[in-house]
């Protein structure tokens, strides 16, 4: 396997259905990284999960905004960063909800972030210069 | 994503192919609200066409089954593909749902 690390950036804009181009740009990725496919599909859920609270709650302005979205693979280890200039919100500091409760007392919803912060190896968060950076890692195995 | 509906002796059985996100999850609820309404008690989702599924589509299928035991009715899934079931388990949906391998063990219950 090479040992050199490999790169690449999506960039996309705050609206929902800029989530079209995130799944087929990871179809691409994964065909040049021979990515296995439920990696493909988990990272799938993780980008939207994060980029449709970004767009969703993350700006309080009407302005069009960019989000970048950055894969790069060592050896085995798939990082991701996703960096925005919207509101100040880390999500590592959001309570998990408790999946063990019954039908009825089950929220509907709130399951995004945990499904982050499951998925992944590693979930951090960093707010610099006024920008939210959400840094993601997964082996791939 | 495409919904098709049928009816097997006193089941409805719906049966969703493809994606549900965050872009499609409404028109998936509109759906599934539509057979609910129209007076379905015993419902079987039929998800082994079903290969993407993200928070917005497992917020459906909770409220869906809120709806249907509020009704004293029925509300089963078959067919998870095991990526899908990986993340029923995450979400902890796999020990509020009845899941069946496939229908015809849905049907018998």
């Amino acid at each position: 396997m090479n040992k050199e690390p490999a790169g690449k950036v999506l960039r996309v804009t705050n609206q929902i259905e800029e989530l079209a181009r995130v799944e087929v740009f990871l179809e691409e990725l994964a065909e040049d990284w021979e990515l296995p496919s439920s990696l493909v599909l988990s990272l799938n859920l993780v980008l939207e999960e994060a980029l449709t609270n970004t767009i969703l709650y993350g700006f309080n302005d009407d302005s069009s905004h960019t989000i970048d979205i950055s894969f790069t693979k060592t050896g085995n280890e798939l990082s991701i960063s996703i960096a925005d200039d919207g509101l100040a919100f880390d999500p590592t500091l959001q309570s998990d909800p408790d999946v063990t409760l019954s039908i009825e007392d089950r929220p509907v919803g709130g399951l995004g972030i945990y499904m982050i912060k499951k998925v992944m190896d590693q979930v951090q968060y960093q707010r610099i210069e006024d920008k939210n950076y959400l840094n993601l890692t997964k082996k791939i195995e | 994503m495409n919904v098709q509906i049928s009816s097997l002796a006193d089941y409805t059985i719906i049966s969703v192919d493809g994606r549900i996100d965050t872009m499609n999850a409404g028109e998936f609820e509109a759906k599934i609200v539509t057979v609910i309404e129209s007076g379905a008690t015993k419902i079987i989702l039929d998800c082994s066409g079903l290969n993407y599924i993200s928070s917005s589509g497992l917020r459906i299928f909770l409220l869906v089954l809120k709806k249907m035991k509020a009704n004293n009715g029925q509300f089963s899934l078959c067919s998870l593909q095991p990526g899908i079931r990986e993340i029923f388990d995450i979400a902890g949906f796999s020990s509020i749902f009845s899941i069946y391998g496939d229908q015809e063990t849905a049907l018998k219950g």
